[in-house]
């Protein structure tokens, strides 16, 4: 079956200029949040199964930052609101 | 200090020397008064994107300070509700604490939001707060340290609650 321009087009997404980096959501170490509780904030935010969890929690604590999602803007600001809500050190960047 | 969950579900601090009620009682202290530049640290920057920043500060972060506000409000009823048995020979006796399970989220973000004031407030580092060591209560870092560390033992035993089936 042959896709016709259009159908090409829809299927890899319209992309404007400022679409076309994803938004990265990062979360940074701070030696006070315990472990096991950005453990317990990153599986209910982003519902991770607890092994992807405490191996994203181990990737801020020892690397002192982890890349936890990239997507659009505003479900970066979304989760990052979230995670402040959890009062985990969040931030939004434009990935390079 | 013995951590437990009572019959109704609730999970519960028991035998609580009342030096302990007392650091538990100071859970109801506003950090934003107490520790007005240890607080900027529970209200972060989103990044460095300036535009972004001027609007969070207008539009995400007062919400988050209610919801900070209204869970400390939560702690602090629950408080009111903290009992003390009678002691042996009218000495004071140990307090009893039950937290309703519905209210435990509450409890760790106020526990938490404290952590974070005190330490910042005092530049407690990484080396500091990973020390095993008994901290010297007769400074003020070391009275800080200590009840990071106690709240922080708090906090570990409501997370255990959650990962055991408690419902929050």
């Amino acid at each position: 079956m042959t896709a016709t321009p259009d159908l090409l087009e829809s299927s890899e997404t319209a992309i404007s200029p400022s679409q076309d980096l994803p938004w990265l959501v990062i979360v940074h170490n701070d030696p006070v949040n315990l472990m096991s509780y950005v453990a317990m904030v990153f599986r209910r935010i982003f519902g991770w199964t607890r092994e992807r969890a405490e191996r994203h929690m181990m990737e801020v604590h020892s690397k002192g930052r982890s890349v936890v999602w990239s997507g659009g803007r505003e479900q970066a600001e979304h989760y990052v609101q979230q995670l402040h809500a959890a009062l985990l050190l969040a931030t939004i960047e434009k990935s390079a | 200090m013995i951590f437990d969950v009572a019959l109704n579900g609730n999970p519960c601090f028991s035998e609580l020397h009342p030096v302990l009620a007392g650091l538990i009682r100071a859970l109801a202290t506003d950090p934003w008064d107490r520790y007005p530049e240890g607080s900027k640290r529970l209200l972060p920057a989103p990044g460095t994107h300036e535009e972004l920043c001027l609007d969070w500060e207008d539009h995400v972060q007062p919400g988050l300070r209610h919801q900070f506000d209204t869970d400390r409000a939560m702690v602090s009823a629950d408080l009111e509700l903290m009992t003390q048995a009678e002691g042996q020979d009218g000495d004071d006796g140990p307090f009893r604490l039950e937290i309703p399970k519905g209210h435990v989220d509450a409890w760790l973000t106020t526990l938490n939001a404290l952590r974070l004031a005190i330490a910042s407030d005092h530049d407690l580092g990484e080396g500091e707060l990973s020390d095993q060591g008994f901290p010297d209560l007769s400074t003020e870092r070391g009275s800080a340290l200590m009840q990071i560390n106690f709240y922080a033992l708090l906090q570990e035993c409501l997370i255990r609650f959650l990962q055991d089936g408690g419902e929050a």
